[in-house]
């Protein structure tokens, strides 16, 4: 497939997503306007919202209403602030893109490091060492972690803020979190990448003819271990720009996470809809890239 | 936040009670159904223009507008032709009218004693007119405080109005962080970067043991209760809603599990309020009692229920697993309901749960805001009368006090009310909440308010209070 026809091929996904997001709220139990007006609201009025907002109309009718606007580019306008839901995604995006970027140099550079490193003597002390770090991060709770931090290096010590967003002391510690199972992850599949690679034959070759390790192992063992690295990476990316619920809502930072867990609280259901065909838009774009990727780290995979 | 940038023609101060604001008096006329507000001389809004009464009528005309999708103007409904301006049967309020340059006169549908009460609700907050068409973006008011800067979940900026009629504030800026995570703010507070916190319920053993010191607390004008469904089932009888009340055991549960934050209800008006009664006898614990009143109502081997609560509370989760294992012992086996709070308070408004945990909040500091909503049959359902009690005697004295004028007859009436409410047991009657906040030592001139527009952050300065 060529990457236009690739690209085409999200469409479908697109629409499947736009129909189960909009099925999924519906079909949920609960009362929008109720959440909308509050607690002492008359039935005059709620009926009066309710016809206003559409919802006595039939499922496919308000189907095609919303799909309609979304065709537009109207998300619609969120039930709790009347703001367009298009504009606070925009707005809360890059926050999100942010922090994502953040955990993203932070995982490749440590992980692939660590990954790199355990694998040039495995069975060391520093690939033990690297192993036991990648298994706590994978293990603990990111809950936990984000907390332990906070307690560690804002209230203990005082280095950094415990929350907020501003500049670069605001991202370290979130960044941090959301990071570190990429970085644990990495670190494994750099190093059994990288230990399988250094096993064939074309790098007894390399050694034969008297390269230096270091060019063995980064030109010739890890160009052709990064295939996997790059998945994962991808996939990743996937995650983090779709913003983390948990990291977002603990360090007080005003990405999509909050955003998302903000609206599910409030039943805010256009917002819930906007956020989901949102996220996954740039799901979809981020594996199309990781796939475009492949081919450039891989001649062999060629889209043709 | 509206408090901060808004006035409104009247408003509350810490303690809850009713302050001149906009208006710097008022007169009630014609046996209390006319009430004329005299607008402060000299008040602008923030970008320099002048209040007039136009102002106040358009803003109400605001709020009543059937385009407005708020939902909440409720507050204003007394006025005559409220409801049909609303209702977009009328193009105008008729009750509402400017009187010359700086008086404003509102008729009322019936005599209401606490409408200047309702007038200092954040939803009658007076904005400039015309109103300016980016409002929510930047808002412009006449409050102590102006708009600033706001990123959205992140922090809200102001900064201090030097012309506010009641005087500068003491403070240039004030920052209100937007923080989700209670724990998170309690590190923010810890770390030295909040002024003011809300001790996150969880954590009030600990922080009662390390900083005493930093705590302030005050009983909360708020309500923990569980609604019975009066209709329902076996929870028709009265017999049977005492028994429940009799089967709980009520200061158990608050201080095992409600971590001793509240004082036990003697009733539903909290303590804090004229027309609260602290001396009534309570129900008390006696499961004998309760199991005998169940026999005489025909239920001698008990029966089945369910108890609605919302599962974002982890506090009320706990206290509604007490409440089932306490009520099993005599006999009531309770069945626990969880879902999310918008579908809870939808089967609680139609009526399909049969006992619902709930937790009641004043909007303006009046044992009217714990009788009307709650008992008046009038409110069933969505007005806030989750239990569907309906009692004429109560109905008429409800209504009676609403229009007595004089004070004291007033809180006579609440406090005769509330009792016989009491005795019909329409709720399991659980507890008023006490609030927890904690300050800086640095900052004075701060109160803890009763009620949450009860606070200005006028007299507020961070640094060693002057002499």
């Amino acid at each position: 497939m060529r990457p236009v026809e690739r690209l085409l091929m999200t469409a479908p996904t697109l629409f499947g997503v736009l129909i189960a997001a909009f099925l999924l709220l519906n079909v949920a139990p609960g009362d929008p306007v109720m959440a909308m007006v509050g607690e002492r609201a008359d039935s005059a009025t709620i009926a009066r919202l309710r016809a206003e907002l559409h919802l006595d109309d039939p499922l496919p009718a308000q189907f095609g209403h919303y799909v309609w606007g979304v065709l537009r580019g109207d998300l619609g306008r969120s039930y709790i602030t009347q703001r367009p839901i298009a504009r606070d995604l925009a707005e809360r995006f890059p926050k999100t893109v942010e922090l994502a970027l953040a955990a993203m140099t932070l995982a490749a550079g440590c992980g692939i490091t660590l990954g790199l490193v355990s694998a040039v003597r495995p069975g060391g002390a520093v690939d033990r060492l690297a192993m036991l770090v990648s298994y706590i991060g994978v293990s603990f709770p990111v809950y936990w972690v984000a907390l332990l931090l906070i307690l560690v290096f804002a209230v203990a010590l005082r280095w950094l803020p415990p929350s907020g967003s501003g500049g670069l002391a605001y991202l370290l510690m979130p960044a941090l979190t959301l990071g570190m199972r990429s970085i644990a992850f990495l670190a494994r599949m750099t190093r059994s990448a990288m230990l399988e690679v250094l096993a064939s034959d074309f790098i007894r070759t390399a050694r034969a003819k008297g390269l230096a390790e270091r060019v063995v192992v980064l030109r010739h063992g890890f160009r052709n271990a990064l295939i996997p690295v790059i998945t994962v990476l991808g996939l990743d990316t996937g995650n983090y720009l779709t913003g983390s619920i948990l990291t977002e809502t603990i360090f007080g930072w005003p990405g999509l996470g909050r955003y998302v867990l903000a609206a599910i609280e409030k039943r805010d259901l256009p917002a819930i809809q906007g956020s989901i065909l949102f996220m996954s838009l740039v799901f979809v774009v981020v594996n199309f890239v990781t796939d475009l990727l492949y081919a450039q780290a891989d001649p062999r995979i060629a889209y043709d | 936040m509206v408090t901060l940038l808004f006035d409104g023609l009247t408003q509350f101060d810490p303690d809850g009670r009713l302050a001149p604001a906009l208006a710097d008096r008022w007169t009630v006329e014609r046996n209390g159904l006319r009430y004329v507000f005299h607008l402060r001389p000299n008040v602008r809004f923030h970008d320099g223009t002048p209040l007039r009464p136009e102002a106040v009528r358009q803003t109400f005309l605001r709020v009543l507008s059937p385009s407005t999708k708020g939902g909440r103007a409720w507050p204003l409904y007394p006025i005559v032709g409220a409801e049909d301006y609303a209702a977009g049967r009328a193009s105008d309020v008729r009750g509402m009218q400017p009187l010359g340059d700086s008086a404003v006169a509102f008729d009322l549908t019936e005599p209401l004693a606490i409408f200047a009460k309702f007038l200092a609700m954040p939803v009658a907050s007076i904005v400039a007119a015309p109103p300016p068409s980016d409002t929510p973006e930047h808002p412009v008011g006449t409050g102590p405080w102006r708009f600033v800067a706001w990123r959205h979940d992140d922090y809200l900026l102001f900064s201090k109005n030097p012309a506010y009629w009641g005087g500068a504030p003491a403070a240039d800026t004030l920052g209100v962080r937007i923080l989700p995570e209670p724990l998170t703010r309690a590190a923010e507070f810890e770390a030295g970067r909040l002024s003011v916190l809300e001790v996150p319920f969880g954590e009030t053993a600990r922080w009662r043991e390390r900083h005493p010191e930093l705590l302030v607390e005050k009983p909360a004008l708020r309500v923990v209760y569980v609604a019975l469904n009066n209709r329902r089932g076996p929870l028709k009888d009265a017999r049977v809603r005492r028994a429940i009340n009799y089967g709980v055991n009520v200061p158990e549960i608050l201080a095992t599990v409600y971590g001793r934050r509240g004082i036990a209800a003697r009733g539903a008006i909290p303590p804090g309020l004229p027309g609260s009664d602290t001396t009534r006898t309570r129900y008390g614990y006696d499961p004998e009692e309760a199991e005998r009143l169940l026999a005489e109502a025909g239920y001698r081997h008990g029966f089945d229920a369910q108890l609605w609560r919302a599962g974002s509370n982890v506090e009320l989760s706990r206290v509604a697993q007490a409440i089932q294992a306490q009520l099993e012992r005599v006999g009531v086996r309770v069945e626990l309901v969880e879902r999310d709070a918008s579908s809870q308070r939808e089967a609680a408004r139609k009526g399909q749960a049969d006992m619902v945990l709930l937790d009641w909040w004043a909007d303006y500091p009046d044992a009217d805001n714990f009788l009307y909503p709650l008992f008046y049959s009038g409110s069933f359902g969505p007005g806030g009368n989750y239990a569907f009690y309906s009692d004429p005697v109560t109905d008429s004295l409800i209504l009676l006090a609403r229009r007595t004028a004089d004070e004291a007859t007033r809180i006579a009436l609440y406090r005769q009310i509330d009792e016989r409410v009491y005795r019909a047991a329409p709720w399991l009657y659980l507890w008023f909440p006490t609030d927890l906040w904690a300050r800086r030592p640095d900052l004075s001139g701060w109160d803890m308010p009763v009620i949450f527009n009860g606070q200005r952050w006028t007299t507020v300065r961070r640094g060693a209070p002057t002499p």
